[in-house]
């Protein structure tokens, strides 16, 4: 169970409460049974691409895709998570 | 007589060409005309007849565009209309406030990937740089990030100086929450602001796009605000649950408000796109055909003509013999 205190234990790793809160998604979607699991997935695909812009020109571009939501859960987070 | 002698010469010519091939001389009357190297008697068709495949191909393309923008459209809108009741308990909650004014502006432009979707990325482009000026003045310079290819190729050109970062290939799969709110999440580690000021198109029927901006404030401006009294003064009438203190739950009040604001922007605006695409398809090809008439006739017209100059000289030839 996800208690009120743990708000800052996730701001102090660096969370924001949109990660945080798609985190807490993806793990309701991982409760479901099948037929409804893997549609629940195809609602959890991540795929652009961001360039920052320093004097007038791009960097190169950083593609995201779905490893962002598993990547950024280590295990201490989950157990903040749970209990 | 010298017209018969020039055709018995043509004539000649064009023999030993037939018989290598006898396939020619099952062609129609054009194609040998277009073979005749010699005297040509008429004028070639060819460079019309081209033309009219280039034109029925490029119709055809067009047409296939608008099947496939209607099809998307329907499911697109759909979810465009469910979107909107994401960020509407946010205007009750903290209002819009685009007259705000405050030190770092934002502008998050959205707009497409792909073009040939008449004027909507330069609508929401030409807005930009509206609100670019009204909030640029001493001490503050205001800074873009653009969604999608079409608005970064249009804002390079005069304003690449304010860009700070640029998102593209996002339409790949289906836009779903979970992308957008990932993608809200890396604009907000990566720009400090006090107030974001999302442009799009907003979808009002497939011919009628709103262009349309959203003001996200940040959590210490709404504070500010909100101790000023205004708009935001009724905010300390709600009563806050639990431990925290309201800076934190307004942190986490707007980064969701961020991330709820861009998804529907970003559908609004492919929703648009998708519209847009339709309609300016649909006028194409519409041109494409009416293009493709005046060619025919052009054509048809030059075709007769020679038939009929043909049966002159062969009629005139004839009555030459005679008298």
């Amino acid at each position: 169970m996800s208690s009120t205190a743990a708000v800052p234990f996730w701001r102090a790793a660096g969370m924001t409460y949109i990660t945080y809160s798609n985190i807490c998604a993806s793990l309701l979607r991982n409760c479901l049974k099948e037929p409804y699991k893997s549609d629940a997935a195809s609602r959890e695909k991540v795929h652009f691409a961001v360039s920052k812009w320093g004097n007038g020109k791009p960097e190169k571009p950083n593609i995201s895709r779905l490893l962002v939501l598993k990547a950024v859960m280590p295990s201490e987070c989950l157990h903040y998570l749970y209990f | 007589m010298a017209m018969a002698a020039l055709r018995r010469e043509g004539r000649r010519f064009l023999l030993p060409t037939a018989s290598s091939a006898p396939t020619i001389a099952a062609r129609s009357a054009i194609s040998n005309e277009e073979s005749c190297l010699f005297g040509v008697r008429s004028i070639s068709t060819q460079i019309v007849r081209n033309r009219m495949k280039s034109v029925k191909n490029i119709q055809k393309i067009t047409k296939a565009m608008k099947m496939v923008a209607a099809s998307k459209l329907r499911g697109v809108q759909i979810r465009t209309e469910a979107s909107r009741g994401v960020w509407q308990p946010f205007i009750a909650l903290l209002g819009d406030s685009p007259s705000i004014d405050v030190k770092k502006n934002v502008i998050v432009t959205v707009s497409s990937d792909k073009g040939l979707c008449g004027g909507i990325n330069s609508t929401s482009v030409k807005v930009s740089k509206a609100l670019f000026k009204v909030y640029s003045g001493p001490e503050k310079e205001p800074k873009y990030v653009i969604l999608g290819e079409k608005g970064k190729a249009q804002l390079v050109r005069d304003s690449k100086d304010h860009i700070m970062l640029s998102v593209s290939e996002l339409q790949k799969n289906p836009v779903n929450y979970t992308q957008v709110s990932v993608l809200a999440d890396d604009i907000l580690k990566n720009v400090e602001f006090d107030a974001l000021r999302v442009v799009y198109n907003k979808f009002r029927s497939i011919v009628l796009f709103i262009p349309t901006v959203s003001t996200i404030l940040s959590p210490e401006t709404i504070e500010k605000e909100s101790e000023a009294g205004g708009s935001l003064g009724d905010l300390d009438l709600y009563e806050i649950e639990g431990g925290e203190t309201k800076s934190e739950v307004l942190q986490n009040l707007t980064e969701f408000q961020f991330s709820c604001v861009m998804f529907n922007a970003v559908l609004e605006n492919a929703c648009s796109e998708l519209g847009a695409r339709m309609s300016a398809m649909d006028s194409s090809s519409r041109n494409a055909g009416e293009m493709l008439d005046r060619l025919t006739l052009a054509y048809n017209r030059t075709r007769q003509a020679s038939i009929t100059t043909e049966l002159i000289e062969i009629i005139s030839g004839a009555s030459a013999l005679e008298g």
